[in-house]
């Protein structure tokens, strides 16, 4: 750890940030010391990633000021950002998989006289770079011969050696196994040694608590506290100041639960999940909340019959889980995770996407009834206030909201007993989330099933009677919603605290 | 805000507004007009009842094959084996029909009854489509990879059964009635009716039946067809199927109308066909365009060629005129559409 002299290496002054309607960033102010790991929670929504944006460029600051080892730092895009010394780790990987890693290192760097290439020093730099943080990687190795973390670490060379004095890093353990991990948290130390500033971002506390040497805290915008990790208590203390006192809506018990299951799910197992058991009620609206990655996603799509699991799907008695046809026939309707990419037809209009799941009730004898399909779509954009000149708009050229809530349309066409939700307000606006959850709770006051897949903790306590919690594929507890659950106790669980009390 | 009221209540959001496919549509069909026009200016009788007559009547074969082609490209697909089918199926229709034991190898077939060589000959064709949609729908080999390949096949096995030359002997008067029955007074040959009611037909399934529909929603985007319930494997090998059932009716009545098996017959007939759908606003990525469309687009087509042989362009010039015409149309769309949806 350094002394306390050394100046920070980065800062920011009052920074803000002001989308229409929301403040993301409120008022923010903090520094990190120079080779450290500086660790950043908060809860979805919190305003980690517009921070991390403002940082590298990406977005604009409303109003604050950043700085760079004392002096402003003003980047208009990513490159001004690397130039500044900052370099960012996205969970998307940007190497070129049919380069060698010496030449993914390089990549934009090289050195050409009269358009040749020409060997220079930047080659021996570049690979001492690389076996300063993990000498077991071969230089000329192809990449796509590598595993995900050891291109994640070809990422984290190319930053250290184009000469950046911090790493953001973004989650970078989500698709990583625990070996993998481990290896991870050996160049990050390795990287600490070499005076470089790790800024990393991940839900999972432990690692925070394994690796950082600081911690900031976000809640709702604003910054709660920076201190060092030394003087945070432990897991709960970490918890408490995420979520402060009040994280739930206003969540009222409802009166159409019923005891009566109608879907049994046993024993689901792939390459994530293990061995997930559970039941859905009549009338209920369950969640299953957990980190990215926890297989939230998978269970959904398992029970909708698009990938298939190993284990046992009973809706209504009867066995589901083999194709999207067999579960929609069967009374099951999925919104999925992407809308725009598995959800919607962008290129078709409001009227020509909403009955595409109910195919019996648009044909007679094959023959195509267009008056149902435009009652549908009349009833529908009536019913779930979706705002739109006319029927005939491209479903591109609506707002993310009235998009989702086409995407809802379809599944209420369907006629569906048991709705999936996977991440149902991603990327919507406050004001059509209280209504896609009005529209939730009308589904289900009326006798149906809804299941919220969610990684947003305020969600799942807002609408979910029951809340299954995940954890890197297994279905750890449940948590009957009601006045007074234990927020803290849900975040541990998620977090990797296992079923136990909080430490 | 509402305008219409007569399907039993009032509807309140539907403000119609025409279709971006209704607008291509029509923008193409005042094109193929407009170009007619203005080539009646140019070229010294080119104004006639007949002359429009032929413009459609000699282009059976390709609008026909363009039927299938449209609705594949659709639903996010090529098929560029339907030339190849169309000499594989009259090939096979010679062979199937020429009696046995003929003077010399190409005069001897297998003497099947006519009928039973129509048959045959289908077969083969719907054994290619069935190929194209088994590489396609199963081992998810991208389409036109798959279709290149089929289009060499079936154009290989024709020149096999032709050994590079022509079949056109030994064979029964009824080979060459279907190509060359006359219809409404010796004006209209029958190929050309069925033309017509193939373009029915098609118009009919596009707009009226859920198996149109369900084309769009694959095209459009096959991951939310899926997840929607939709059967796109099914789907897609039936598009198969029936391209190829009409690429083979096409080579029978085409060997027909010739008394002859041609390994080099339909030679570039899959690309016209893909150029007059291209025309016709069909969208090559797929989920956009019309049957309607791809017929104004072959009249397009049909125009710039015969009024360029009708001028003092010597006829080597057509392909020029062709790409010219491609190149136009395409940007005048792509233009048109960004201007109306500005």
């Amino acid at each position: 750890m350094t002394d306390q002299s050394q100046s920070p290496v980065l800062s920011v002054e009052a920074l803000t940030k002001d989308y229409p309607g929301v403040r993301a960033v409120d008022d923010v102010s903090f520094s990190i010391e120079s080779s450290t790991v500086h660790c950043l929670v908060g809860e979805n929504g919190a305003g980690k990633s517009t921070l991390i944006k403002m940082l590298t460029g990406a977005l604009q600051p409303t109003s604050g000021r950043m700085k760079v080892r004392g002096s402003a730092y003003e980047p208009g895009n990513p490159h001004d950002a690397r130039e500044g010394g900052i370099a960012t780790l996205f969970q998307e990987l940007h190497v070129v998989d049919e380069l060698t890693v010496l030449e993914n290192l390089t990549l934009g760097m090289e050195r050409s006289r009269f358009g040749f290439l020409v060997k220079s020093d930047l080659d021996d730099r570049v690979v001492q770079t690389l076996a300063a943080i993990e000498p077991s990687i071969d230089p000329s190795a192809r990449v796509s011969s590598l595993s995900v973390a050891q291109k994640q670490i070809i990422e984290i060379a190319r930053a250290a050696s184009s000469g950046a004095s911090v790493i953001i890093m973004d989650e970078p353990t989500a698709a990583l196994s625990e070996r993998e991990v481990a290896r991870l948290f050996g160049v990050i130390r390795r990287l600490r040694e070499t005076d470089v500033t790790v800024v990393y971002i991940s839900h999972k506390l432990d690692e925070i608590f394994e690796l950082g040497d600081a911690v900031t805290v976000l809640r709702d915008g604003k910054h709660i506290v920076t201190k060092p990790l030394s003087d945070v208590a432990g897991r709960s203390e970490l918890i408490e100041m995420m979520i402060g006192r009040n994280v739930f809506q206003d969540y009222t018990p409802r009166t159409a639960v019923t005891n009566e299951a109608v879907l049994i799910a046993r024993g689901l197992t792939n390459k994530l999940l293990k061995d997930v058991s559970f039941e859905i009620n009549r009338g209920e609206i369950v969640g299953f909340y957990g980190l990215v990655g926890a297989g939230k996603t998978e269970i959904a799509r398992a029970l909708f019959g698009a990938d298939k699991v190993s284990g046992s799907i009973l809706f209504k008695g009867q066995k589901v889980g083999n194709s999207p046809k067999e579960a929609i026939a069967a009374g099951i309707a999925l919104v999925p995770e992407e809308r725009r990419t598995q959800g919607l037809f962008t290129s078709l209009t409001i009227r020509e996407n909403i009955p595409v799941m109910n195919l019996k009730r648009l044909s007679n004898r094959g023959v195509f009834r267009s008056s149902v399909e435009l009652e549908a779509a009349d009833e529908y954009v009536g019913k779930l206030n979706i705002a739109t000149s006319s029927i005939d708009k491209y479903a591109e050229k609506l707002s993310g909201g009235n998009q989702q809530k086409i995407v809802l349309a379809k599944c209420l066409f369907a006629d569906a007993d048991l709705l999936l939700l996977d991440e149902p307000t991603r990327g919507v606006d406050v004001g059509a989330k209280a209504e896609i959850y009005d529209i939730i709770r009308s589904m289900a006051d009326e006798g149906n099933s809804v299941a919220v897949f969610s990684s947003e903790l305020e969600e799942v306590l807002g609408i979910c009677d029951r809340i299954f919690l995940l954890f890197d594929g297994s279905l750890e507890t449940e948590v009957i919603n009601g006045p007074d659950v234990d927020a803290a106790h849900i975040l541990n669980v998620v977090t990797g605290g296992r079923g136990g009390a909080v430490q | 805000m509402s305008d219409s009221t007569k399907i039993g209540r009032t509807l309140l959001h539907t403000r119609r507004r025409m279709s971006d496919e209704s607008f291509i549509t029509l923008l193409v069909a005042s094109v193929a007009v407009g170009l007619f026009l203005f080539a009646s200016i140019l070229v010294p009788n080119f104004f006639q009842l007949q002359n429009m007559l032929n413009l459609v009547t000699n282009n059976w074969a390709v609008i026909s094959l363009g039927v299938g082609v449209t609705f594949l490209l659709v639903s996010g697909n090529f098929d560029l084996s339907v030339g190849g089918i169309v000499a594989l199926s009259g090939v096979l229709a010679v062979w199937f029909s020429q009696s046995a034991g003929g003077g010399s190898a190409l005069s001897t077939g297998l003497g099947f009854p006519y009928w039973l060589a129509v048959i045959g000959a289908l077969g083969g064709a719907l054994a290619i489509g069935a190929l194209n949609a088994l590489f396609v729908v199963r081992f998810r080999i991208p389409s036109i990879i798959v279709t290149l390949g089929t289009m060499m096949l079936a154009r290989g096995f024709a020149q096999v059964i032709t050994q590079g030359s022509q079949r056109n002997t030994n064979l029964p008067d009824v080979f060459g009635m279907l190509g060359n029955l006359t219809v409404f007074g010796a004006s209209v040959k029958l190929p050309v009716v069925l033309m017509v009611i193939l373009l029915v037909i098609a118009v009919f399934i596009e707009k009226k039946t859920v198996f149109g529909r369900l084309t769009y929603w694959i095209g459009a985007n096959a991951v939310a067809a899926r997840l929607s319930g939709i059967d796109k494997d099914r789907h897609v090998t039936y598009l198969y199927l029936f391209s190829s059932a009409i690429a083979g009716i096409v080579g029978i009545l085409l060997a027909s109308e010739f008394k002859s098996g041609y390994s080099n017959r339909g030679t570039l007939m899959e690309f016209d066909a893909l150029v007059i759908a291209l025309l016709g606003g069909v969208a090559i990525a797929g989920g956009f365009g019309s049957v309607v469309g791809m017929f104004f687009g072959a009249l397009i087509l049909a125009v710039v060629t015969s009024a360029a042989t009708g001028l003092v362009l010597s006829p080597d010039w057509q392909y020029i005129l062709k790409a010219i015409a491609v190149f136009v149309a395409i940007l005048t769309q792509t233009w048109a559409l960004a201007r109306r949806n500005r």
